[in-house]
């Protein structure tokens, strides 16, 4: 069957996240945004995992749903245009911060388990060399590599991806924090990951610029810190629904399972230009050189975004694809699109009613996003949301880019557009 | 030839001939480095006697060691030293460092008593007391003492053991023994003290005598009385002693340790030669000049100046916090800033800026206290930020964990009891007392609750002697290699008490210039309102 997973989301127990951040609304916003198989994350924190234990059960090999008492109070809420099976998978990621090669480096990797045992294997070694308990996505002063280590020792089948590779400050191949060559990070263990994550920042096309991620099949998740966020990015398998198919899908370059990827634009991600927020200088890559790297304002140098450490270690013109390529789409979060459509903000009143009626009438974000026909979005929100989303999909759609720790911002309508659309489609 | 690696002083303690040795080897100076070489020396010296080639620098496969009985003895003051100095001496000589007895004073002792048990009073199956079993038996002999009294029961007969060879008349001590020898047991002390009596033994004597021509001790400034006696006892006609030491640095004199021994070393080994090693390769100068300042306050000493050579400047900072709470803040958050951010948060939020590259890892760092009760402060901010950390505990061995394992594994386990252990397998903040940091080096070093009533200890329940606080603000110091930060706090929560205290009285010992006083720049508490969290939320 055709799903859509989103492996990469915290819990309540990891800092700076929402407190709504429990089961219940994973699974409601799971089925709000059309995900078919969620990430527990955070399966390492002792009081978290207590908590998946109870609440779920196996369902399918590897996977686990909501139990049936827990899931029918919210059932209620969901509208019937959304209602889906809902799959948990659990997952967890840890920040590795330490001295490699003379550098320190920090490192945030994903770890994937098929069973609460291979789970529990992980939380007991990490346990006894650091503090699990204060953070859900603990740090930890171990080496990638070991993580990796301790990961497939308890349990062959776990999986290991490295979390969104490109990110200055916390990834593998960082410009601050990471290294230039996956095989630095992984040593003699890196011939076992066999993913990586994009992040929000990144897209297929620009990955696909390294040789060296060849191996790597690519895949992109929320990294949600509030339900709401779920689903920013996802994975689309066509594939039978358990861990082992989706082991399978990602590890095996021969197997299809992995449809593509639903992705940010990369411009909206955080980290995409340099510059320096608190500056107000955002930089094209090109810009930065011509300034030495070194910011007009402060004089300091500059945080340098995805855009120009991908150009620092590419050595593929852009156009080309990777070994393991697969399409990928670009979507816009519907509550921005509504937002944009009305001048208003995403988080605003009109946009959350808009969002909640669209779901009830059509279906799920996600079907919204990609596949239900124009006309009946526009027959629900009418002739402005229904461009707006038509032209996310042909990707007609214009964003300042993001830097230094701000997301991009974005324009599907220019000034006065608005109203000439309704009025255009009112002669109809 | 000299090695390149030694410098003059080194190389001349290295090689000096004929006599026994005193190194007076201040912080820094390249002592473990130093006394490997000589131990390697005296190896090479053994096989040429035993018609082997010098081994020096020689990697050959296939040889038997020496065939002779004669070995080295090399004594450190703890498990962990011995160990450190063990890997350097397989690194040099891989075939021939065993001939290297190396160990703290109470392993090798008990080795002797395992060995020539016959010959002890002691019976064949004696076994080292558990601290619980200890305790249990303390309660049985002094069922109306409190527990604190018990302890501090415990704690004076153990300085009885540690200073005095003719015991004086003390009822507590005398039913203590007789109780714990009716248990088969002997305590830590006893290790030692059994050992002198089976050295009583001449013809045992001899043999260990012949056994161990050269004799080496580590941290000499730390030996007790029965530690100096032993001691004596080994170093015969042809044997030659080499102590190592530091009497700026003797800071354990509330177990026992005089520092006097240290002073009359010629006395105790006639024809004794002594040399001083003042070329410190740890500290930022600056770092050094401070610390220099502090001991010399310190009438005790004949040790010459030590003599920096790092020549650039390090970071020597001052921060006064209003309270304890205040002041761990600061620490996590100097630490967060060192890091370069340990979460998105810490950057987004701006409490680490953007343009910090990280220079340090966690590993780098060490935490210093006076009194474990002021660590639980620090623990809870580092908590916060989900901080790594290993904290120096002295393992607490449980009954369980020895049942079923050999005698030797049994006695080795209860060797390493009274160290403060530091687990090192990952990168971790070390918090760490001021004693246990003895003999460590950390690039960054935090040392807090630098206040009247802590350094120099002064409370009502606890008293240090203030010459040796100041030793052990002296050691402190010295641990750090590029950045010190020194902090107190204006008032302080300890054992239920609210402390208003006045800065430490070694802090002025620093000249002004040296200092750099900065006062905390941190935000607003992060988490402490909604209305924050929904801000953070945004970010994401």
């Amino acid at each position: 069957m055709k799903f859509y997973a989103d492996l990469h989301i915290h819990s309540k127990y990891s800092r700076a996240t929402s407190k709504d951040l429990d089961l219940e609304h994973l699974y409601l916003w799971a089925q709000y945004k059309g995900i078919q198989v969620v990430g527990t994350g955070d399966f390492v924190h002792p009081v978290w995992l207590k908590e998946l234990e109870e609440k779920l059960e196996p369902a399918g090999e590897g996977l686990f749903s909501l139990k049936d008492k827990y899931a029918k109070p919210i059932d209620a809420k969901i509208p019937h245009a959304c209602r889906g099976l809902v799959r948990f998978m659990l997952t967890v990621e840890i920040s590795n911060i330490y001295k490699r090669l003379d550098k320190v480096r920090k490192v945030h990797n994903l770890i994937w388990a098929p069973s609460f045992e291979a789970a529990r294997k992980i939380q007991a070694k990490l346990g006894s060399i650091g503090n699990i308990n204060s953070d859900g996505r603990p740090i930890l002063g171990l080496d990638s590599r070991d993580l990796l280590e301790i990961t497939l020792e308890a349990d062959p089948k776990n999986m290991f991806v490295p979390a969104h590779i490109w990110t200055p400050w916390f990834s593998a191949l960082g410009s601050m924090g990471g290294f230039d060559r996956m095989e630095d990070c992984f040593a003699d263990l890196t011939p076992h990951v066999f993913a990586v994550e994009t992040g929000l920042s990144s897209d297929p096309l620009m990955n696909w610029r390294l040789k060296q991620l060849d191996p790597y099949i690519l895949v992109s998740n929320s990294d949600a810190h509030s339900p709401s966020k779920l689903g920013r990015e996802a994975n689309i398998f066509d594939t039978e629904l358990s861990y082992s198919a989706i082991y399978r899908a990602l590890s095996d370059e021969n197997d299809k399972g992995l449809v593509g990827t639903l992705e940010f634009f990369p411009e909206e991600g955080k980290y995409h230009y340099d510059g320096h927020r608190l500056c107000h200088v955002r930089w094209h890559p090109k810009q930065t050189m011509e300034n030495n790297g070194l910011c007009s304002r402060c004089g300091k140098p500059v945080t340098v975004g995805v855009m120009a450490r991908v150009e620092a270690l590419a050595d593929r013109i852009e156009g080309t694809k990777g070994r393991r390529h697969r399409p990928y789409w670009n979507i816009i979060p519907l509550p921005e699109i509504i937002g944009e459509a009305k001048s208003v903000g995403p988080a605003s009143k009109a946009v959350q009613a808009m969002y909640l009626n669209m779901l009830n009438h059509i279906g799920s974000e996600f079907y919204i996003l990609q596949d239900a026909p124009v006309f009946e979005i526009r027959a629900v929100a009418g002739d402005v949301i229904a461009e707006g989303i038509s032209r996310m999909r042909k990707g007609d759609v214009k964003i300042a880019a993001g830097y230094d720790g701000e997301f991009g911002t974005l324009e599907i309508f220019k000034d006065g557009e608005r109203q000439k659309i309704e009025k255009q489609l009112a002669l109809f | 030839m000299k090695p390149l690696d030694l410098n003059d002083a080194q190389w001349q303690a290295v090689s000096h001939q004929g006599s026994h040795l005193m190194i007076v080897a201040g912080p820094g100076t390249g002592k473990t480095h130093t006394i490997t070489y000589r131990i390697v020396r005296f190896i090479n010296e053994l096989n040429v006697g035993a018609g082997l080639r010098p081994a020096l620098n020689d990697v050959r496969v296939g040889l038997e060691p020496t065939p002779t009985d004669q070995r080295i003895l090399a004594i450190t003051f703890t498990n962990k030293a011995a160990k450190e100095l063990q890997e350097r001496l397989e690194a040099k000589l891989p075939e021939f460092w065993r001939l290297a007895t190396v160990g703290t004073f109470h392993r090798f002792a008990l080795g002797l008593l395992r060995e020539f048990s016959d010959a002890t009073p002691l019976p064949k199956d004696f076994q080292i007391a558990l601290p619980e079993e200890i305790s249990a038996l303390l309660e049985e002999i002094f069922p109306k003492k409190t527990t604190l009294e018990r302890k501090e029961t415990l704690e004076r007969i153990s300085l009885i053991k540690a200073t005095q060879l003719v015991i004086d008349p003390d009822s507590d001590y005398q039913t203590y023994h007789r109780f714990l020898r009716a248990k088969n047991w002997i305590d830590f002390d006893d290790i030692l003290r059994e050992t002198l009596l089976l050295l009583e033994n001449e013809e045992i004597l001899a043999k260990v005598q012949e056994r161990y021509r050269y004799i080496f001790v580590d941290e000499y400034q730390d030996v007790n009385l029965i530690q100096n006696t032993l001691l004596k006892t080994l170093v015969s006609e042809g044997v030659l002693l080499t102590v190592i030491g530091d009497p700026n640095q003797s800071i354990y004199g509330f177990r026992g340790s005089q520092v006097k021994f240290f002073t009359r070393f010629e006395e105790d080994f006639p024809g004794a030669a002594k040399l001083y090693l003042t070329e410190n390769y740890r500290s930022k100068s600056n770092l050094l000049s401070a610390s220099s300042q502090v001991i010399a306050k310190s009438p005790s000493t004949d040790v010459p100046e030590i003599i920096a050579k790092i020549f650039d400047e390090g970071r020597l900072v001052i921060h006064e916090a209003a309270t304890d709470r205040a002041e761990a803040e600061y620490v996590v958050h100097q630490i967060e800033q060192m890091v370069g951010g340990v979460s998105m948060l810490s950057l987004d939020s701006h409490r680490v800026s953007s343009y910090n590259q990280a220079q340090r890892s966690f590993g780098d760092i060490a935490i210093l206290y006076r009194l474990n009760a002021q660590k639980n402060v620090v623990m809870g901010a580092l908590d916060h930020l989900g901080i790594p950390y290993s904290v120096s505990a002295k393992s607490k061995i449980k009954k369980e964990e020895l049942e079923g394992v050999t005698q030797e594994t049994k006695d080795e386990i209860l060797l390493q009891q009274h160290e403060e252990f530091v687990d090192y397998n990952v990168e971790k903040v070390s918090l760490l007392t001021m004693h246990a940091a003895k003999g460590l080096e950390f690039p960054v070093v935090f040392m807090i609750g630098c206040e009247e009533k802590l350094l120099p200890l002064n409370l009502d329940t606890m008293k240090g002697d203030s010459e040796e606080e100041r030793r052990l603000f002296y050691v402190g110091m010295t641990r750090a290699k590029e950045q010190l930060f020194l902090t107190r706090a204006g008032r302080r929560q300890l054992y239920g008490q609210t402390f208003f205290n006045a800065p430490s009285m070694f802090l002025s010992d620093i000249q002004e210039d040296l200092k750099a006083y900065e006062n905390s720049k941190i935000r607003k508490k992060i988490n402490k309102s909604k209305a924050s969290d929904n801000q953070q939320l945004k970010l994401f």
